[in-house]
């Protein structure tokens, strides 16, 4: 029990972080590319706010 | 912001152009109306139990009424009575609108509710009878068990048909919710409930936990989310801060959240590292978190003054601050030093109260308010009856959550000394348990008028026609 | 890449799928292959290494207390763990001595696992042996008449039932006691 107390642990905390920072920054950068952070990707939220059903509220 | 605004009268016009859709909401109907029953009759069981605490022997004598029978009740029937079956309406109400299509199957819709009807009665009557498997969240039997698989598959099919056939390429962020929640449920209920049983021990307490946390986590959280992010917008008349933050918030979730299961055995018998990781794992859920929280405030950005005379608004927005609240104590509660005072005390209902019904119902309740009325062609019956429900529901609650935090605080302090006698430690805790039963009964009396507000609306909606106001 | 996921449908299907399944796997199905105490029965012989003894299956009779305890809901008031605190040691112990802490080999017949969540009531992973026979049948009876202030329901329909008695105070007698920790081996019957 008390060989797996902490540091076996911490280290592999320590790469799960890095792998994780690591992915976070890879997809950042090609959605960059890919032109994900454009206006354009931002049309979703202004298509939910137009009611089909031609109800009262404009 | 006039580039935006001008984009969104473009937008409009154009969307304008296409036919309308009419839709049924047959189902979306069902699941709501019957879910506000098992609201209330399940909100008689939480202050009958909250009572018990007080009066230790009331309906002593009774098996069938005696707190173990009751808790489990309580807690699946507010699980999966009312939250998650007003989940599932208001999922019916927003999908087919959000895709600009029908839904796929009503029929199908109206057989899911039905079936979920089955299930919460033959549960009533399993927990009261004592039959229980005695693992929490998966205390129902394993037959009432694979009607649940069934009937969220009808779920799942349903809404995935619906998506498929959806008018507009591009997905707004509560649909992705709704996806996530739907394929993310299915894995962790076959864990809680059917993987566990082929476990022991620490083993499958491990399992419990991964399905008790992802209940809330996975289910809870993603639908509930789903359901702000199209009512916060909807009834503000505000579009979203950004679509690419709530983006990062969605994978974030579905990254993090797994993993934090051992958190509630720290201390316990269970290997250490797997404690270490389900820590580092919960302090990184503030990502998600904050992410969201940060999208909603800033979509409100001037325009709180809205709240004044607005209830579903009123119920999102404080909804969204017991959000971030519930989602900052869980990070802190699975740090160790934190961990050995609050756990297994009386904090902790505080807390999960706090996500269910502070964050979750809100959001719920609010949907609900905002949905009831217009698939009904109607006004709702009353907006000062919709404001008294939420300040009785918003001052019991905050009751309930600020006394138990205090008391629970108070429990782990007294119980890490050894000198003081255990049953000193249940002693001291009666007035926050006095306090919690007078909370119960202001949250119940919000509950009653909330149920009978709409009732109300449903029952007189040929009398009061849609009116033009915005 | 997210662009993707934004529009296609199968493939934010697939990609929310892998995300889940990394820590999902990560953290249940992983584990008990690394930690091999999650499913070795305890055994000890050697006193230099803390309290001997050896976990035996439950009896017949213990399983049936052991029904009656999840049916009645025991588990959502009391705990089942004595914690790597010192104050759980201390709580767990009896006249003076130190309880040794729960460690997962001492549940390996735990099905359903009573670990628990909430301590309303006092733990019970060492209560094995402290309390007599006598003492739990008028205790399940009505608690206050013992503790006064307790706030635990009465259970009369098993204080009455003799069957039912026998078999849950069989099961609670035998918690914790795989580890043979009290000195004066002084349990009760």
């Amino acid at each position: 029990m008390q060989q797996d107390y902490v540091y076996p642990s911490i280290y592999f905390s320590y790469f799960l972080f890095a792998l994780l920072a690591g992915g976070a920054l890879y997809f950042f950068v090609r959605s960059l590319k890919h032109g994900y952070l454009s206006h354009d990707s931002e049309e979703p939220k202004y298509r939910m706010m137009h009611d089909e059903e031609g109800s009262s509220h404009e | 912001m006039p580039e935006e605004t001008s984009n969104l009268a473009a937008r409009r016009a154009a969307a304008g152009d296409s036919t309308a859709v009419v839709h049924a909401d047959t189902t979306a109907k069902w699941f709501l109306i019957s879910s506000i029953a098992y609201f209330f009759i399940v909100g008689i069981i939480a202050v009958t139990i909250a009572a018990k605490f007080v009066w230790p022997s009331l309906l002593g004598s009774v098996q069938y009424l005696t707190y173990g029978r009751l808790r489990p009740l309580h807690v699946n029937g507010m699980l999966f009575g009312w939250l998650l079956a007003a989940d599932m309406g208001l999922t019916f109400f927003m999908i087919p609108r959000l895709c600009g299509v029908k839904l796929w199957s009503e029929k199908l819709g109206v057989a899911t509710a039905a079936l979920w009807n089955v299930i919460i009665l033959s549960a009533v009557v399993c927990l009261l009878l004592g039959i229980n498997q005695g693992l929490e969240y998966a205390e129902l039997p394993l037959a009432l068990d694979v009607l649940v698989v069934i009937a969220w598959i009808m779920f799942g099919a349903n809404i995935f048909m619906t998506v498929a056939s959806r008018k507009y390429d591009q997905m707004y962020v509560s649909i992705w919710y709704i996806m996530g929640t739907i394929l993310w449920t299915a894995f962790v209920y076959l864990t809680g409930n059917f993987a566990v049983l082929f476990a022991t021990g620490t083993n499958q307490a491990n399992l419990n936990w991964m399905y008790v946390h992802n209940a809330v986590g996975l289910i809870f959280t993603p639908v509930g989310l789903a359901i702000a992010y199209y009512f916060i917008q909807k009834s503000s008349n505000m579009p979203l801060h950004s679509h690419k933050l709530s983006m990062i918030g969605f994978w974030a979730l579905a990254f993090v959240y797994v993993w934090t299961g051992a958190h509630h055995m720290l201390h316990g018998p269970i290997s250490q590292w797997l404690q270490t990781i389900a820590i580092a794992f919960s302090v990184m859920l503030l990502i998600p978190v904050w992410a969201v929280v940060y999208n909603f405030f800033a979509t409100m950005k001037g325009q709180w003054h809205q709240l004044k005379d607005n209830v579903p608004l009123k119920f999102l927005m404080s909804g969204v601050v017991f959000y971030l609240l519930t989602c900052f104590q869980g990070p802190m509660h699975s740090l160790r030093s934190v961990n050995a005072i609050v756990s297994k005390t009386d904090w902790i209902p505080g807390h999960a109260h706090m996500a269910v019904l502070g964050a979750f119902s809100f959001f719920a309740i609010a949907g609900t308010y905002y949905m009831i009325p217009r698939v009904y062609k109607t006004r709702l019956f009353s907006d000062a009856l919709g404001n008294w429900s939420f300040w009785m529901l918003m001052m019991g609650g905050l009751g309930f959550f600020v006394t138990l935090w205090l008391g629970g605080f108070w429990q782990g302090w007294q119980w890490n000394n050894p000198a003081i006698p255990f049953i000193d430690t249940v002693v001291a805790l009666k007035p926050v348990w006095i306090v919690r039963f007078f909370s119960g009964i202001l949250m119940f009396v919000g509950i009653v008028l909330f149920a009978y507000n709409i009732m109300a609306t449903i029952l007189g909606a040929k009398d009061r026609p849609e009116a033009a106001a915005a | 890449m997210l662009r993707k996921a934004d529009s296609n449908f199968g493939f934010a299907i697939g990609a929310a799928l892998v995300f889940f399944f990394i820590g999902g796997t990560l953290t249940t199905v992983v584990p008990p292959l690394i930690d091999k105490t999650w499913a070795k029965p305890f055994e000890n012989n050697d006193p230099t290494k803390g309290p001997t003894g050896k976990l035996k299956p439950y009896t017949e009779i213990e399983l049936k207390g052991r029904e009656i305890y999840v049916r009645e809901g025991c588990w959502y008031c009391h705990t089942q763990q004595t914690r790597t605190l010192l104050a759980d040691t201390k709580r767990s112990g009896w006249k003076g001595v130190d309880s040794p802490i729960s460690t997962p080999d001492e549940f390996v017949y735990d099905a359903p696992h009573m670990f628990g969540t909430k301590r309303t009531g006092p733990d019970l992973s060492r209560v094995g042996g402290k309390y007599d026979s006598q003492w739990h049948k008028t205790h399940f009876r009505n608690p206050r008449d013992l503790v006064p202030g307790s706030v635990m329901p009465p259970f009369p329909w098993i204080a009455d039932d003799p069957e039912e008695l026998k078999a849950m105070t069989a099961y609670l007698q035998s918690l914790g006691r795989s580890k043979n920790w009290r000195p004066d081996n002084d349990y009760e019957k």
